[in-house]
């Protein structure tokens, strides 16, 4: 893109910029960090020393910026680098940052906002007050759009291999919605209650409070809302889509299944399951053991789908895709998991008295009564079938060994089910391998004979190899194997599909689609063992490209999880709070016995308190969490989380910067409290209690929400103070407290207004006037400076000065609220725009204007000038005039450029 | 003294929302009045209390008490408006 100027920074000066050269007729891209056009000069109340509304000055200023036809205005944009061409022109490369919300459509309603779950700081009302993740500005903004604040994906939700948005759950259940919480994660997977119990919960190991306190109990509230929601209502409460006639059938009802039956049911096909078992659930209802999820969980979230009119055909193996084609299916999805146990591969194993993980689970989940007790248990691997296994016999009344081939590190069962076994008694013993099950005469084992071994260097899938010990066995005696080495899938199952060498079904990773034209896969039988929420994950891809093609579309377009945001870093998160009270995480709960006796579920429900203290440690890691409310109540239908940002290279003949000042920091003060006493605020924080969009119904100290009667005002803190780095006079400081004292007196008639100072400086036109008038109408002014300022037990201040006129004895007054008079500081920002060259800087870090006395605005790089307070703190009518001189020159460059350039002006 | 950081208080805003809305169903309270019945710290009370305001959930009944305190009420919504 080409124009012929580019303005960075939309503040006062910008805008002052960029209408002045769009009125000469060039074409000028203003490039502004925030949403809005207006800099900081919008969020004042007034303007010294006339008092006029800030608000109707810069507003029109700002609709004309805008709306001007020569200016390009790109909002939430920051450039990134300026490079000058060896024809003198420039290169700019601007990123501009999504905004998730399509400007064409937002209509400013606000609708969002209230909706939205996440509350943080309010940067526009400089922290005082709150506002959403979904936001306009301020009421004033130009354009009034909304945006969305997201730092990128929370690490809870991209961590969830189901694309479940953990952040937006919790977040709608801090704001007490429980049941669109429940609705947010069915629009992943129906298995809500089922992964709120039975889920390895990756988002809880990713969760930032983990590096505090300990994390979130994320897993446990998706369960909260399961309850809540299965106690309170009859269905799912979705409505399909419309039908669409076509039909669909899934092979298999484990998780993979069921979630790509429920998401294609939803989009309005006709669905039907087959399922090999008596009934449907897979792993969920065979292999998992009651006592991790109740059987009444299973059949609550499957019956999330069946209300969708989902068919599930029971006892119905199904080995040939084709035939479904041909029985009228338009796609199929294959969903048959890993239903074989490997074996063993020892001496023995055809003894009575081994049997496979799965086969005893799914045994003792069908209700196969069996007493094990004084029997010995052997069970075979480190997963987490085999956890399961140990932890069902123990229940089984037997004494229970695992033993594995490498050591603890190794194991692949989630390291939580190892320790809870080890807790209900559970042996664990590490580095033993099977060698032979020994048997009595009549074919009954008696026992394990194991061969030990030791770690040997890396294999191929990163865990360290285990090699025999020479010579080294150990035999353990037991009346039962278990063997849970590992699952596989059935790799003579379905001819007609295409299977790797270890049997699982061989598909495109990305979209899952077979060399069968409209059959996919999901699920273990493609990636061989996983877990649930990997299975879920599958089973949503599957049906999401099985939809698309059924609907003729590209296989693409699975932004559930191919086109997340990047992930939140933790330090990040952490860097935005200057101190992070402790919240004792949630406790589990679990009363373990090392002699369980039953198949009870183990886990405790969260109470609604429990459920409410777990998600207010929520650290908003992502900012927006995803919850999708603003999307449910836009009635433009503007919100679009897929955005992204986009980088423009705008080609420009030259360049003004007016990307203004930063305040002093007046955590550098300590003496004077900010930040540690609520009742020392700065005058910018002020500005906005005066403001007619102010954060507070009028002017209230932030401790208790208390009128002040006595306000206190220090003058010079950051400036005029070699103490903080800056002996500069900051210049507007004394004007813009005098300004507020007659606000004051004017809102609060009945308080007292006293300014600490060193001296009153008014160099400017009618300035000393205006402070006469400030004195005229009862202002107090104290000349000495202040030493500190202490915090009573009420929130009043102790404000301890030298009374230089008085003696110069130090003397101590007490206030309700005390204003810091901030000085101003260079934006670092204007210095590192250019990518090749430095722009120069004062001794001080503003831009620097070599030739500023016949030249004002001329930085050291030809082309590019400077307008306003970047190159030194002034008030608003310099800052004006200063653009002036900068863009007459900059001007003056263009027609030395191209002299007949210039865009005919339609519209003044 | 300020307690906690006002990032972390503002976040809680959400969560109070029902604690809020039920103590002022009985009528209009001041901040420091709310605080006691929370059991939250003032300062953090302000700053729910204004955070509702903002989206108008609460308004203040006009002129303040003889402390300087004004006092919040509740804000009908459109559905208890209708009803």
């Amino acid at each position: 893109m080409k124009f012929d100027a580019l303005v960075v920074g939309g503040g006062i000066a910008g805008m002052e910029s960029s209408l002045k050269l769009a009125d000469m007729g060039y074409s000028v891209a203003l490039v502004e960090r925030q949403a809005s056009v207006g800099g900081r000069m919008i969020l004042l109340s007034k303007v010294f020393p006339t008092l006029d509304c800030a608000s109707c000055i810069s507003g029109p200023k700002m609709s004309s910026t805008v709306n001007h036809p020569n200016i390009t205005t790109f909002t939430t944009s920051e450039v990134e680098g300026i490079r000058r061409q060896p024809d003198g022109t420039f290169a700019a490369s601007v990123r501009q940052r999504a905004k998730y919300v399509d400007w064409s459509a937002c209509t400013g309603c606000q609708d969002c906002e209230v909706a939205c779950t996440v509350a943080v700081p309010d940067q526009f009302n400089y922290d005082l007050a709150a506002r959403r993740a979904a936001y306009i500005a301020f009421p004033q903004a130009v354009p009034k759009k909304a945006v969305l604040e997201r730092a990128g994906t929370s690490p809870c939700t991209d961590a969830c291999p189901a694309g479940i948005k953990a952040h937006g759950y919790v977040a709608l259940i801090r704001d007490g919605r429980y049941e669109e919480a429940f609705q947010l994660i069915l629009e992943a997977t129906p298995l809500v209650a089922t992964l709120g119990r039975a889920c390895y919960a990756p988002c809880e190991e990713s969760c930032t409070r983990g590096d505090l306190e300990g994390t979130l109990p994320i897993r446990r509230l998706k369960r909260f809302v399961a309850d809540w929601h299965y106690a309170t209502h009859d269905g799912p409460g979705v409505e399909p889509a419309a039908p669409t006639g076509q039909r669909v059938a899934i092979v298999g009802s484990g998780p993979a299944g069921l979630t790509a039956a429920w998401q294609l049911a939803r989009r309005g096909h006709g669905v039907t399951i087959f399922e090999a078992a008596p009934e449907p659930g897979g792993f969920l209802r065979y292999a998992l053991p009651e006592y991790r999820l109740p059987r009444a969980a299973v059949d609550q979230d499957i019956a999330n789908v069946t209300a969708l009119g989902v068919e599930i055909v029971v006892d119905h193996p199904v080995d040939d895709v084709v035939g479904l084609r041909d029985a009228g299916y338009d796609a199929v999805v294959v969903a048959t998991g890993t239903p074989l146990a490997q074996s063993l591969h020892v001496p023995g194993e055809e003894h009575t008295g081994v049997t496979s993980g799965l086969a005893f689970l799914g045994a003792v989940r069908q209700g196969e009564s069996r007493d094990l007790s004084g029997r010995t248990v052997v069970v075979v691997g480190g997963g987490n079938v085999a956890m399961d296994a140990a932890r069902t016999a123990r229940r089984l009344g037997a004494a229970v060994t695992v033993v594995y081939r490498r050591s603890r590190g190794e194991m692949p069962a989630n390291h939580v089910e190892a320790e809870d076994a080890e807790q209900e008694g559970v042996t664990l013993a590490f580095l033993l391998a099977p060698a032979e099950v020994v048997a009595d005469a009549a074919g009954h084992v008696r026992a394990l004979r194991c061969q030990e071994m030791r770690l040997g260097p890396p294999d191929a899938s990163g865990r360290r190899r285990p090699e025999p010990v020479a010579g080294a066995e150990r035999v353990v005696a037991c009346d039962l194997v278990i063997s849970a080495i590992g699952l596989r899938p059935d790799a003579n199952a379905f001819a007609t599909l295409s299977h790797d060498g270890s049997g699982a079904l061989v598909a495109d990773p990305t979209t899952l689609a077979t060399a069968l034209p409209g059959v996919f896969v999901a699920g273990d039988a493609v990636t061989g063992p996983s877990d649930i929420t990997r299975a879920v994950g599958q089973g949503r891809r599957a049906a999401h490209m099985a939809d698309r093609w059924l609907r003729g579309e590209p296989l693409d377009g699975f932004h559930a999880l191919d086109d997340r945001l990047a992930v939140v870093d933790h330090a990040a998160v952490l860097a935005r709070q200057r101190t992070h009270a402790r919240r004792d995480p949630a406790v589990s709960g679990i009363d373990f016995s090392m002699t369980p006796h039953d198949f009870a579920e183990l886990e405790p429900a969260l109470t609604e308190a429990e459920a409410l203290a777990g998600v207010s440690r929520c650290l908003d890691c992502g900012v927006c969490s995803e919850c999708g409310a603003c999307s449910r109540v836009c009635p433009a239908d503007a919100i679009h989380l897929e955005q992204h940002d986009e980088m423009l290279d705008l080609e420009v003949d030259t360049v003004v910067v007016a990307t203004g000042y930063e305040l002093f920091d007046a955590y550098q003060k300590p003496e004077y409290g900010y930040g540690t006493f609520p009742n020392v605020i700065t005058a910018t924080e002020m500005d906005r209690l005066l403001a007619p969009t102010r954060p507070f119904n009028t002017v209230l100290r932030p401790s208790d929400g208390k009128v002040p009667d006595r306000v206190a005002y220090v003058s010079c803190v950051g400036s005029r103070d070699r103490t903080v780095d800056n002996p500069l006079c900051s210049k507007i400081c004394c004007m813009y407290s005098i300004k507020q004292h007659q606000l004051i007196m004017g809102a609060l008639p009945l308080a007292d207004v006293t300014t600490h100072y060193m001296d009153m400086r008014a160099a400017g036109k009618r300035y000393e006037e205006f402070f006469s008038q400030g004195k005229d109408m009862g202002a107090t002014y104290i000349k000495g400076r202040v030493a500190k300022i202490e915090e009573k037990d009420n929130g009043d201040l102790r404000v301890f000065y030298e009374d230089i006129e008085n003696g110069g004895r130090v003397v101590a007054a007490e206030y309700d609220l005390v204003v810091l008079s901030v000085g101003v500081r260079p934006n670092p920002d204007a210095l590192r725009l250019f990518d090749e060259e430095d722009l120069a800087a004062t001794e001080f870090r503003f831009v620097a204007e070599p030739a500023g006395d016949h030249s004002p605005g001329a930085t050291s790089i030809p082309g590019v000038y400077v307008a306003g307070a970047s190159s030194g703190a002034k008030d608003i009518v310099d800052s004006i005039m200063h653009a002036g001189a900068a863009v007459a020159q900059a001007a003056a460059t263009l027609e030395v450029a191209h002299p007949r350039r210039r865009v005919p002006l339609e519209v003044r | 003294m300020r307690e906690r950081d006002r990032r972390e208080v503002i976040r809680d805003e959400p969560l109070m929302h029902a604690p809020i809305r039920r103590e002022l169903a009985g009528g209009p309270l001041t901040v420091p009045e709310l605080a006691a019945r929370l059991g939250r710290p003032p300062e953090e009370v302000l700053l729910w209390v204004m955070g509702m305001r903002r989206y108008r959930q609460v308004v203040e009944v006009p002129d303040s008490d003889d402390e300087g305190y004004f006092r919040y009420e509740l804000v009908a919504s459109d559905e208890e408006v209708l009803a």
